[in-house]
């Protein structure tokens, strides 16, 4: 890499060094100087709306915004002085007076606001415009947040991030002067939106309680709450969580820019679905008496399946994991592999063999931002891995890269692909097709799934590989491996076994007692009962145990429950697609008597 | 006790929920001290309704009706100098939002329509005051010389704001003195 020119400029007396075409706020953040800011958000474009960023050029009557000009070699500038103290404070008040800003309702008062603080700062003790007081709506019909017309500054830091981040481009301005406003669409609504994929940065980036987080609003303030790092476990890409807490609560989830897999980012399931949707808790151990599940100690929980095992043969009985639990209970698993006749981890239908076949990716996740030619092969990843298909749509829409989707069923990504087939019915005509979109491919990346190790999908991708492989640059692909479950490549390398079809594993010998860790799924483990056969194969086992955080179909069938603790009061660690090791650390005290997995299987141990 | 002569105060509380003149009651013993040096005259606090000339008018609470305009008139044409006390008062807050409705439906609603009210009435007795079609702060109305933001602004800020102006100086706002709840 050519290194860039350097450049000298004088902000505020001071001699400051930059590159040749950083900006001049880039110069001063770095020289630490602070210049305020309100549409500038680090990571997005520059959108040079607001003014706050004003400074002076020294031989110039103009001000000019600091975050869309480009320092110039040699320039003097002014940052902080009286004059522009009292531009910005004519901003601010511009900015009061021209929609309803009422500190004393909004969610964001008392310091998550940025416009308040801007006002504190610029000792904003009135407004000197008259109020517009306009009419506007609000719009509540979205799921996880809200937007406020009331308090929307215009920044646009919702679109860009919307636009930049996330990748699809739903919110927009519309309409001219002072009826300018955020829509949604083609000024649809959340709720009616067609391209909304709630993943929530909108509202992560927007500066005051224009946009809110419903489940967060007016439950404590962020600048108040402890908050804690740890990692999302709904899929496996393992994205970096900041969990903010108040009083024993999760107050609001966003993501970590540190994390160097999401970088700040997060999808509909790692910011909302996992706290923002309330879900019945197992609080303390139970066992079924003839109807109803009576509350135990845990004592009596263990006493009572230590009775129930030491009549049994270890042939009879079975171990079946989540494979969302961490590493180290895993390490307990395949201690107590052999008090069982059998231990499996129940995975995604056809997922068996992905999560056998030991793989992790050749390259870091992120490098899907840059990648120039992405194919994503049987894998279903739009909804389920949002933030792999947030990077993928930004790669398409930000820099042309050409995108190749070959899978069994649609997807949101379609219609952001070049080509877009289904991976049984490939013709020759296809492949010169598919060969001459991937001709200029410099930094390729093949994201795989399930369906990629059926035949076909393993003759397709060593095809796709040697056609990339033959192109002028001859760059072979990024491989990045996806699988539905959390931690499922990690474990089957542990060495558990990973089940897709519940009923033949069930049925292969029969079984008087199975040992259920449904940790924290999303559906309480009940999809092990989505099949007829396996369904009526549990209610055959005579003692079926489940250990699971939430109350589902499973924990209805089961003799003796368990409270396991979800993921925010789990310590440990996970294992991403990159190989990479994430840690797990307890967010919140445990609920009532809900103990993490691998104290509960020792406790079994012993 | 000094022989120099105490300044006169008078308060009005217009549309507002009273939080302002809690809080200036919030002041405790510096009440006291603040009596050596003040004296109150007309005020909701010492249920005195006509304003004598003072030297300094405080105001809590919105413009909304014809009357509140012609408290903050007479307060005007009676003080030196005139505080703007809270965010009513500063901005219009809570009694403004029925600005973005016409003024016919906020009293339909009030009156008529809210879900408890059996049989409505809109109010037409001449002794009670009209509501402006609008709710202002005080400074659209009249000329304001200092406010005291704040829902309501708290005790310490108000004994700031006082002792600045008595002390001769003018209050300086940033982050640590202001706030807008």
């Amino acid at each position: 890499m050519i290194a860039k020119k350097q450049i000298t400029v004088t902000i505020d007396g001071q001699k400051c060094v930059g590159e040749q075409g950083q900006t001049i706020l880039q110069i001063a953040t770095a020289n630490s100087i602070h210049i305020p800011t309100l549409c500038y958000l680090k990571d997005l474009s520059s959108w040079g709306g607001c003014r706050m960023c004003i400074v002076e050029v020294a031989g110039s009557p103009k001000v000019v915004p600091s975050c869309a000009t480009p320092a110039a070699d040699g320039a003097t500038y002014a940052a902080n002085n009286d004059r522009l103290r009292g531009l910005r404070r004519l901003t601010l008040e511009l900015l009061f007076s021209e929609r309803n800003h009422i500190c004393p309702i909004c969610p964001m008062n008392h310091g998550d606001c940025e416009l308040q603080q801007q006002g504190y700062q610029h000792g904003m003790d009135n407004v000197r415009y008259p109020y517009l007081y306009p009419s506007l709506p609000m719009d509540m019909s979205g799921k996880y947040f809200a937007l406020d017309h009331n308090r929307c500054i215009l920044c646009t830091r919702c679109i860009r991030v919307c636009d930049e981040v996330e990748g699809v481009h739903t919110l927009d301005v519309a309409f001219r002067g002072e009826k300018n406003r955020v829509i949604v669409d083609l000024n649809a609504t959340f709720g009616a939106s067609d391209s909304c994929t709630s993943c929530g940065a909108c509202v992560a980036a927007c500066p005051t309680g224009a946009l809110f987080d419903k489940a967060a609003a007016f439950r404590g303030k962020l600048n108040n709450c402890q908050t804690v790092r740890t990692t999302c476990t709904e899929c496996p890409v393992g994205c970096g969580l900041l969990v903010s807490t108040k009083q024993n609560r999760i107050v609001e989830v966003f993501g970590d820019h540190d994390s160097p897999v999401n970088r700040g980012h997060l999808c509909v399931r790692g910011r909302y679905e996992t706290w923002a949707v309330p879900r019945e808790r197992i609080v303390q151990p139970m066992i079924r008496t003839i109807h109803t599940l009576k509350p135990v100690s845990w004592q009596q929980a263990l006493r009572e399946i230590a009775r129930i095992r030491g009549k049994l043969d270890a042939t009879q009985t079975a171990l079946l994991v989540s494979p969302r639990i961490t590493n180290e209970t895993a390490k307990v698993v395949t201690r107590l592999a052999a008090r069982f006749g059998k231990v499996g981890m129940f995975v995604a239908h056809d997922e068996a063999a992905l999560c056998s076949a030991g793989v992790t990716a050749s390259g870091k996740v992120d490098m899907l931002t840059d990648a120039d030619a992405i194919i994503v092969l049987g894998a279903q990843l739009s909804r389920t891995h949002g933030v792999l298909a947030a990077k993928i749509r930004t790669a398409v829409r930000r820099h042309g890269a050409k995108l190749l989707v070959l899978h069994a069923r649609k997807s949101e990504l379609d219609a952001y692909a070049d080509i877009c087939a289904n991976v049984v019915s490939l013709e020759h005509v296809f492949w010169d097709r598919v060969a001459g979109v991937l001709k200029n491919a410099k930094r390729p990346a093949l994201v795989y799934g399930a369906a990629s190790m059926t035949p076909i999908g393993v003759t397709v991708m060593e095809r796709l590989i040697k056609i990339l492989e033959g192109n002028p640059s001859g760059k072979a692909p990024i491989m990045i491996p996806l699988t539905a479950s959390t931690n499922s490549l990690e474990l089957a390398r542990m060495g558990i076994g990973p089940v897709e079809e519940i009923a033949p594993w069930l049925d292969a010998q029969p079984l008087q007692y199975l040992h259920i860790v449904a940790s924290d799924e999303p559906d309480g483990g009940a999809r092990l009962l989505d099949e007829t056969p396996a369904r009526e194969l549990l209610k055959q086992i005579d003692c079926v145990v489940a250990q699971a955080s939430y109350q589902s179909e499973l924990t209805e069938i089961a003799r003796i429950v368990l409270p396991a603790a979800p993921w925010f009061e789990k310590s440990g660690t996970v294992t991403n697609i990159e190989g990479r090791e994430l840690p797990l650390r307890p967010v919140l005290p445990p609920h009532g008597e809900a103990r993490e997995d691998a104290g509960i299987l020792e406790a079994l141990l012993s | 006790m000094s022989d120099k002569p105490k300044i006169r105060v008078a308060t009005a509380w217009l549309g507002g929920c009273s939080g302002c003149h809690m809080s200036f009651l919030d002041l405790d013993e510096r009440l006291i001290e603040l009596s050596q040096l003040v004296e109150f005259t007309a005020s909701p606090i010492t249920d005195v309704k006509e304003i004598p000339e003072v030297d300094v008018g405080i105001v809590e609470g919105a413009v909304c009706t014809d009357e509140n305009e012609h408290v903050l008139r007479t307060m005007r044409a009676q003080c030196k100098v005139l505080i703007a006390l809270g965010d009513c008062a500063v901005t219009g807050n809570i009694p403004a939002m029925r600005n973005q409705f016409k003024l016919e439906d906020v009293v339909a609603r009030g009156f008529i329509e809210t879900e408890s009210t059996q049989i409505g009435e809109m109010p037409n007795d001449p002794v009670v005051p009209r509501l402006l079609e609008r709710v202002r702060p005080l400074h659209e109305i009249v000329r304001v010389d200092a406010y005291i933001p704040g829902c309501p602004p708290d005790a310490d800020t108000i004994w700031y704001v006082l002792t600045e102006l008595l002390a001769g100086r003018a209050p300086k706002w940033d982050e640590r003195t202001l706030n807008y709840d």
